[in-house]
């Protein structure tokens, strides 16, 4: 009995009913026979395939014709006795579904090697990055980074210098330290400390040599060893170039999420979540890394490293809150960072000079009390 | 005698599919007479299925079995749709979208340096130069709509013999950019002008076969309905400002009378209906107006169809949200029950039972992609499905017998994926 198909020769529009017949004979060939039983087309069985069609019916189409043509056949009972006669049919559509799984298999691979590549390669290959740079470039990306900073922090007023002055008493100490830190390092910057007044207690660096420290932070110090860890760990964000590794690594990012998720344009919540876990991994490397300068300075100049944990301890206390969404955290907790301070600065040689004089510390203290 | 026959039907106990409507015409008869020759089969169920899986897929390939998952898609809408009696073919395949993506990257690469260079600039710079890749984004984004209609349409088997797409996307984008400009200018007086240019370009361009498309419609059938409309929702806008100023929601936005704002939600649902019927008149008169040799479409889209599917997709979404709310209560409740002890919510005790930050992370990606899934399911289950029955079951084809002798052109090779348009997010089926 034949069964029953519809037959487009892949040529000329006309669809035509059809019957299909299946000869034995020299490896098999599906016939097709019109409506009058003029044989309309004949398909070696080798040749045949299935196309991608919906349930309840199977379009097969063949190798060395139109690229058009098909055979449909519908109904449960014809494409049984289709698949029946012809088991080549199932093997290559099991073929070709390895193939697909295969080239998906493959592309997930290889992007999570790239993802994997991102994350542990950039905190590797940044700062080699960053040497790139001129730091004439970083200089001026930096005063963008601070004027923008000063104009959405402090308003129209800007952040105004708590001691214009810079011969007076406290800013040569501090100038001087700055220049202590940085002596052993063969960074490009001048150090630029500025100690501005604010009620929020921070202190940052920004791309090329300037530092900002807020004066509710330094009114939050108790000893002068507190200040000088922070500004010591500050320093090390301008040595290692961290705002602009920064840069570079965040525009990294928007691009692996945006691929990741197919919206190159990156505004959907996701790539802004993905971005910003990714994010703060580096900046918590970045910030472990500018700790670890601290200790190092604290081996040439007189303070106790951990002090610097303890500060900013007492400015930002650890809610659980930031427990719980640790990995959205730019900085590492602040209790892990004083139990690596505190091993980091372990071994410390004596008689080593303090970072200021009490007169000195007593003029850097009260530089922002008017 | 070959008969069509229809596709097991499955019904979903969700949603409620009314009976398809008995199309048994007989294949090379007189197509002609018969109003309903163009019809739709797929039931919402079998979409049901294809989504689920592909966004299950999704996790373990890290978002890339979206490619395939848009393949499922297609071939599940084409396979379903029998013009005369012979369904249409999607002959595409995941690889090429997966190709074309890679390419569009290549694209985005230059673009991302651009940006990165204007984020260390001056405030200024940085403005103008946004604007400037803002603009440039907006050309591209009409280049990738026709680079994207090419590639589906390259795609699209009937009757064994491909549909095509001549024309340059280039000068489509440029129409589409310099008309959508004017039309900003004109406070969007200049549309119906643009919408049937562009209808017109996209048309006159296309292919089945050897036959060229042609398009009958002008902006003559837009304006009326548009400029109606243009002016019901300017008064809407100038009613809405009136109340808005009369209550002084402006300056004291807290202190104002609860039900001022049910009238503002009235006028934005107004604007909103009033749109809806707009479109379904540009989008029947407009498929309306295309012809292919002596075969010509009728469509008649029903605005109250399309608002139907609206509604259905609030009370579909506002269902699923309730159910992921439920179940992350239940789950919550399980994972950190002190936060809810006492029957209040405490979002401290809550924060502290989460001690490792993986679990937080992994709560808040699950929560996300829940959330996220659940709109994209049921908006193409909805919205997508809803419009394409809407589609078929309003469209007709009288003489269809004329495209008998069409012949088929070379495959269009030349097309590597629609890359550009999934970049840039460019929707469609």
């Amino acid at each position: 009995m034949a069964i029953p198909a519809r037959y487009y020769d892949g040529l000329v529009s006309g669809a035509q009913d059809a019957e299909l017949r299946y000869e034995q004979d020299a490896g098999g060939a599906l016939v097709v026979l019109g409506p009058s039983g003029a044989e309309l087309a004949r398909w070696p069985a080798g040749a045949l395939h299935l196309v991608p069609a919906p349930r309840g019916e199977i379009r097969l189409g063949a190798n060395g014709v139109a690229d058009g043509a098909r055979i449909v056949v519908r109904g449960d009972e014809h494409i049984g006795r289709i698949r029946a006669t012809l088991p080549l049919l199932a093997q290559r559509q099991e073929q070709e579904r390895g193939r697909q799984i295969r080239l998906m298999a493959l592309s997930t691979l290889a992007l999570a090697a790239v993802i994997a590549a991102y994350i542990f390669g950039v905190p590797l290959i940044a700062s080699r990055l960053v040497q790139l740079v001129p730091p004439g470039w970083e200089d001026g990306v930096g005063q963008t980074v601070a004027s923008q900073i000063e104009a959405s922090i402090g308003g129209d007023a800007g952040l105004p210098l708590c001691d214009a002055d810079p011969e007076s008493l406290a800013n040569r100490a501090i100038a001087r330290f700055a220049q202590a830190a940085l002596a052993d390092t063969n960074t490009p910057f001048t150090p630029d400390v500025r100690v501005v007044r604010s009620d929020i207690p921070n202190a940052f660096a920004v791309p090329g040599g300037r530092v900002y420290f807020f004066s509710a932070l330094l009114d939050a110090a108790r000893t002068p060893d507190e200040f000088a860890g922070v500004l010591a760990h500050e320093l090390g964000h301008v040595v290692h170039r961290h705002g602009m590794e920064q840069l570079v690594s965040t525009a990294g990012t928007g691009l692996l999420v945006g691929f990741i998720l197919g919206d190159m344009t990156g505004i959907s919540v996701a790539a802004g979540l993905g971005a910003t876990i990714i994010d703060a991994r580096f900046s918590r490397a970045a910030e472990r890394e500018a700790d670890r300068f601290a200790a190092r300075v604290a081996q040439r100049l007189d303070f106790q490293p951990w002090a610097l944990a303890n500060l900013i301890g007492r400015v930002a206390q650890d809610s659980d809150f930031d427990r719980a969404l640790a990995l959205f955290n730019t900085h590492p907790l602040t209790e892990e960072r004083l139990r690596d301070l505190t091993l980091l600065g372990q071994d410390r040689p004596s008689g080593l000079e303090p970072p200021f004089t009490e007169a000195e510390w007593r003029a850097i203290s009260s530089m922002c009390r008017r | 005698m070959w008969l069509v026959p229809l596709v097991t039907r499955q019904k979903s106990p969700t949603f409620p599919i009314p009976a398809p409507s008995p199309n048994t015409a007989r294949i090379g008869g007189s197509m002609q007479t018969d109003p309903n020759n163009v019809t739709f089969t797929g039931t919402r169920w079998d979409l049901a299925i294809v989504l689920l899986r592909g966004y299950v897929l999704m996790i373990p390939t890290i978002g890339l079995n979206r490619f395939w998952l848009t393949t499922r898609k297609r071939r599940f809408y084409w396979g379903h749709t029998d013009i005369g009696g012979d369904a249409l073919e999607y002959s595409g395949d995941a690889r090429q979208l997966l190709v074309g993506f890679l390419m569009a990257l290549a694209l985005f690469l230059p673009l991302y340096g651009l940006f990165f260079y204007l984020s260390t600039q001056s405030v200024e710079t940085i403005i103008i130069g946004y604007g400037a890749v803002a603009l440039g984004v907006w050309f591209l984004y009409g280049y990738a709509q026709y680079r994207a209609r090419d590639f589906r349409l390259s795609r699209t088997l009937w009757r064994g013999i491909r549909f095509d797409q001549g024309g340059s996307a280039l000068r489509y984008a440029l129409r589409r950019f310099f008309w959508s400009l004017l039309n900003l200018v004109s406070l969007g007086l200049a549309y119906p002008f643009m919408a049937a240019g562009l209808w017109a370009y996209r048309y006159r361009h296309s292919w089945y076969g050897d036959r060229q498309f042609g398009f009958t419609g002008s902006w003559k059938q837009l304006a009326l309905p548009y400029y109606l409309t243009w002016l019901a929702i300017a008064a809407l806008l100038v009613a809405g400002l009136v109340l808005a100023q009369q209550a002084n929601l402006v300056s004291a936005p807290w202190e104002a009378d609860p039900a001022i704002y049910g009238w503002l939600v009235l006028l934005v649902l107004a604007g909103f209906v009033l749109v809806t019927f707009y479109r379904a008149i540009e989008i029947s008169r407009m498929f309306s107006a295309i012809r292919l040799g002596g075969a010509a479409l009728s469509l008649r889209l029903p605005a109250l169809g399309l608002l139907g599917q609206y509604l259905l997709f609030v009370l579909g979404l506002l269902a699923c949200y309730l159910v992921l709310a439920l179940g992350g209560f239940i789950v919550l409740g399980l994972v950190a029950g002190e936060a809810f002890a006492g029957g209040g919510f405490d979002l401290d005790a809550l924060m502290a039972s989460m001690q490792s930050s993986i679990a937080t992370l992994l709560a808040i990606v699950t929560g996300y992609l829940l959330f996220f899934a659940a709109f994209a399911f049921v908006s193409e289950l909805v919205l997508g499905y809803g419009f394409w029955r809407l589609m078929a079951r309003g469209a007709a084809i009288s003489g269809l017998d004329s495209l008998d002798g069409v012949r088929a052109r070379a495959e269009d090779k030349a097309l590597a994926g629609e890359g550009l348009a999934d970049a840039l997010n460019v929707g469609g089926y």
